[in-house]
């Protein structure tokens, strides 16, 4: 009897966490939903006015707004140019770091935190260095795609790393290269496809990251989507937070299905990388901040 | 002609000399295997063949093309791993068919080429499993498989069973030997293991901190190991204490035995190894008390110490031959020094 209370009593807690931290994160996003969505003044959205008057009227207002299309294409193609940089740089790095370096892995690690530590406006600063040298790469709005794969750095860098330790990697590489098969071939063909899960949650956090950045942008005059949404709140609030809940839902159902699809053909259930966990509920958190 | 040949390989790994010029060469469609303790160098060796890694010094060459700095992907050798080395996310067939596809062979030959393959390491009806499907034994046999299927011109195996239950082992190390003589593949094959060399092997490189201590058949490795190393290290020995009487002959406790020429002095204090079925048990010899009798199968061993120079000694007697020995039992010993190795004590 004692054992089956004590085992009852150990489930309980992490219930009551979990439901703690579920409404942590969904009252907010509810109480934003209902201002975004219902046309009831802010005062009296209580429980009484909670199925009344739902209306699409402000996201329909943002989507007709003439300088929401650009925005979301800007963002949209800084978030794939930043996708692409990310795992372009960041692969062969974290591999090579690996195998040849593996001491100084802790090093590596600690700098990639480092644009977590160093506010935006100070990265920016960074810019007087190479503006002499730079300026037609700085006329281009794509020159925030190296600001945003750096900021991404701590989640997108971790979230590969741990994919690298989960694997046998010398060997497979080894394996891989004594088949005949260059370090192109290798990459793409075996290491991307075993690290399918952390790179599809690199991807996940850099596009977190590009469609909640507003720092970067507005200092730069680029006209990026949340640079958008932060004036196009003056000018209507109900839309804009409308849009933010749509953006929200939106990256997370696009990357439930990403993640469906690329599950490893054998099915086979994959431990969830306890690290790579972490990485996606901050960068998630992140996220329900910027909106 | 050598298939795979090593000329004064020199490799360290900052103060750590992990070969000290290795000299040895492959003979088409041989099987020499690296044996040796943890640490002596025998993945180092392989890696430098392979082009993992690249020599310090010396050069490796196959069928007398040197190819010390080509890089790995260009040299065509197979390799098989200590550790299992199957690309997780594709199946048996497609883990075999991995090095043909990035060597652009037809496909046609290719699906060709695999079903060969499957059938050569007997896995045809696991061809669609993943790896993590299969057994660790049966993970080593499509490793194999996969190695050979691009016909590489040289083999490397990297202790490839020790990850192995015993009985696995075996069967596995058999039908390894089986499939090399099969394809009449030149083959280096590294392992700790002294049985597995022996069983394996048309020659025993064996090794000691980065330097090759004796290259010999099986036999000769066993029965005329060339220093106390190799005697030691493969099967194993008993040291009796004796003193050179010339170079062909050692005393131990008053009696004479003639043993190999060796490099001692006259009147010096040796070290005498021999194996254990160099001793038998006669009717005038050095006597001594059984400690100890355990029944082997073919054989039995059995312990027994001597009185004269109090040394315990383990003794080879033939099937049916102890089964009245008990422990206690007074009993007289001679020695056979004709495959003794003697080291200075
Ligand atoms: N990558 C490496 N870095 C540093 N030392 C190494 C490396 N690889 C091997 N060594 C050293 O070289 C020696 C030989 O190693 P190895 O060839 O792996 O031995 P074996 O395979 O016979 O056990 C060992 O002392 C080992 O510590
Ligand atoms: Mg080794």
């Amino acid at each position: 009897m004692a054992a089956v209370n004590s085992r009852r009593g150990s489930r309980l807690l992490p219930t009551v966490v979990l439901i703690a931290a579920a409404v942590f994160f969904i009252m907010p996003l509810v109480a934003i939903a209902r201002f975004g969505f219902q046309n009831v003044p802010t005062v009296l959205l209580g429980w009484s006015s909670l199925f009344k008057k739902w209306t699409l009227d402000g996201i329909t207002g943002a989507f007709r707004d003439r300088n929401f299309g650009p925005a979301l294409g800007l963002s949209v193609k800084l978030a794939i140019g930043t996708v692409f940089g990310t795992i372009g740089l960041l692969l062969p790095t974290a591999v090579w770091v690996h195998l040849k370096l593996p001491k100084a892995r802790g090093l590596v690690e600690f700098m990639t935190v480092l644009p977590y530590m160093v506010p935006g406006i100070a990265l920016v600063a960074g810019i007087k260095v190479i503006q002499p040298h730079a300026r037609w790469f700085l006329n281009s709005p794509y020159s925030l795609i190296p600001y945003y794969v750096v900021l991404a750095l701590p989640f997108t860098y971790r979230s590969i790393d741990a994919g690298l330790r989960s694997i046998d990697l010398r060997t497979l590489v080894d394996a891989s290269r004594s088949l005949g098969a260059g370090w192109g071939t290798t990459l793409r063909r075996v290491l991307m496809p075993n690290l399918r899960t952390s790179l599809v949650s690199a991807t996940f956090l850099t596009v977190a990251v590009v469609l909640g950045e507003f720092t970067i942008s507005s200092i730069l005059l680029r006209k990026t989507l949340p640079v958008f949404q932060a004036t196009y709140r003056s000018s209507s609030p109900r839309g804009a937070y409308a849009l933010s809940v749509l953006f929200l839902l939106g990256t997370t159902a696009v990357f439930a299905v990403l993640s469906l699809l690329t599950r490893p053909k054998s099915a086979r259930v994959k431990k969830i990388d306890p690290v790579v966990a972490a990485v996606t509920d901050e960068a998630l958190a992140t996220q329900g901040l910027a909106t | 002609m050598t298939a795979l040949e090593f000329k004064s390989v020199r490799k360290t790994f900052g103060t750590n000399v992990a070969l000290e010029g290795l000299d040895l060469g492959v003979m088409p469609g041989e099987l020499i295997t690296l044996l040796g303790p943890s640490g002596c160098g025998k993945t180092t060796a392989l890696r430098i063949a392979a082009g993992f890694e690249f020599a310090d010094s010396g050069t490796v060459s196959v069928s007398d093309v040197d190819i010390s700095s080509t890089a790995a992907h260009k040299r065509n050798m197979g390799m098989v791993f200590q550790s299992y080395s199957l690309f997780p996310n594709l199946t048996v067939a497609l883990n075999i068919d991995f090095g043909l596809r990035t060597r652009k062979v037809a496909s046609a030959d290719r699906a060709r080429r695999v079903d060969e393959m499957l059938e050569l390491v007997e896995l045809g009806r696991f061809r669609d499993r993943y790896p993590h499907q299969l057994s660790g034994g049966q993970q080593q046999r499509v490793a194999l498989a996969r190695a050979l299927a691009v016909q590489p011109q040289v083999l490397l195996l990297d202790e490839p069973l020790s990850a192995l239950d015993a009985k696995v082992r075996t069967t596995l190390r058999d039908e390894i030997r089986r499939i090399q003589t099969e394809v009449g593949i030149t083959t280096l094959f590294v392992t700790h293991d002294q049985e597995e060399a022996l069983a394996i092997s048309d020659r025993v490189c064996v090794m000691s901190q980065g330097r090759i201590e004796q290259l010999g058949t099986p036999t000769e490795v066993y029965r005329r190991p060339s220093t106390a190393f190799v005697a030691r290290f493969v099967g194993s020995m008993n040291e009796l204490e004796g003193t050179v009487v010339d170079f062909r002959n050692v005393s131990i406790s008053g009696r004479t035995v003639a043993v190999p020429a060796h490099g001692q002095a006259d009147g010096t204090d040796v070290k005498v190894l021999v194996r254990p079925e160099d001793l038998t048990l006669v009717d005038d010899g050095f006597p001594g008390t059984v400690t100890s009798v355990t029944f082997q199968g073919a054989t039995t061993l059995v312990g027994v110490r001597l009185d004269v120079i109090d040394r315990l000694v383990s003794i080879d007697v033939g099937q049916g031959d102890a089964d009245h020995l008990g422990i206690g039992d007074r009993v007289q010993v001679a020695l056979n020094g004709g495959n003794a190795v003697c080291e200075a004590a």
